[in-house]
């Protein structure tokens, strides 16, 4: 096939236009859950980068929280064959 | 095969082109969100607790903090995380790679980056975009140097991960928390 455009050389030219920027920030603004930002679509792009930010550092808070817990519940007591099973059939 | 049969060979070729595009596009969001692929998971997540749990007990039982524990702990969920991404994407990979750009202090990392004295002029992008990008691509393994639109792929697939892996993490320590409420070893043996 002649026609093969690769997108990745595309986007490597060396400014990237507004519309492209805008087109990203709406892919992203899609990834954010909607209490961020609201389904307003006249959300600037600072704006979203900076809630994006935001949302990992609190994602990142909930894993090392989690973490913590599940190594408090581990030293109580050893996940043995039995429980693992238990667990397991709970996720089925 | 250049015979042109009209509308039907070109709908097929449209149709080869359109599946080739989307093979090589952006690897789907989708994924993340499914429940087999939480369980999958999890199940790992959960061999490797055990392997965290044995290691931190026939080491210094009592020299074990806490805080050493929660971090083997977090490594081994980002751990299988990555490996759940089956390194499609560059942030699975810098993490099993071990994330020693993270951990070492590059010698580049505090020289400012140098203008280029003829490029001002291609730079469209406003000032502020770039500093919030540079933060987002520090918050991101592996992704510093990214020019935006990859930087803001890997960021949407990463964010999705990681919301797997908050429910993830959720649902089994809700379950150890049914389940292990007695740390006495002789109840474990129950009747299953």
């Amino acid at each position: 096939m002649s026609g093969r455009r690769s997108r990745s050389r595309q986007s490597m030219s060396p400014s990237i236009t507004d519309e492209q920027i805008n087109d990203l920030m709406a892919k992203l603004q899609a990834v954010l859950p909607e209490a961020r930002l609201g389904i307003n679509h006249r959300v600037s792009a600072a704006r979203v980068l900076q809630e994006t930010c935001s949302y990992l550092r609190s994602l990142h808070r909930e894993v090392d929280d989690l973490s913590e817990r599940l190594s408090e519940l581990l030293a109580m007591a050893d996940i043995s064959g039995a429980e693992a099973a238990i667990i397991r059939s709970l996720l089925m | 095969m250049t015979i042109s049969n009209g509308d039907g060979d070109s709908a097929a070729k449209d149709g080869r082109r359109e599946r080739k595009r989307k093979r090589r596009a952006e690897p789907s969001l989708v994924k993340w969100k499914t429940e087999g692929e939480q369980k999958t998971y999890s199940s790992k997540l959960i061999e490797a607790l055990r392997r965290v749990r044995r290691s931190s007990a026939t080491g210094a039982a009592s020299a074990a903090t806490d805080h050493s524990r929660s971090r083997a702990v977090r490594e081994a969920a980002d751990r299988a995380l990555a490996a759940a991404a089956r390194g499609r994407t560059r942030w699975s990979r810098a993490i099993l790679c071990g994330r020693t750009l993270k951990r070492r202090v590059l010698p580049r990392a505090g020289r400012p980056k140098p203008v280029g004295p003829a490029r001002a002029a291609e730079r469209s992008k406003p000032p502020a975009l770039k500093t919030k990008a540079r933060v987002l691509g520090r918050l991101v393994p592996g992704c510093r140097k990214l020019p935006l639109p990859s930087l803001l792929e890997e960021v949407s697939d990463y964010i999705a991960a990681l919301e797997m892996q908050v429910r993830a993490m959720s649902v089994i320590a809700e379950a150890l928390s049914a389940v292990g409420g007695a740390p006495s070893p002789a109840q474990t043996e129950g009747p299953i």
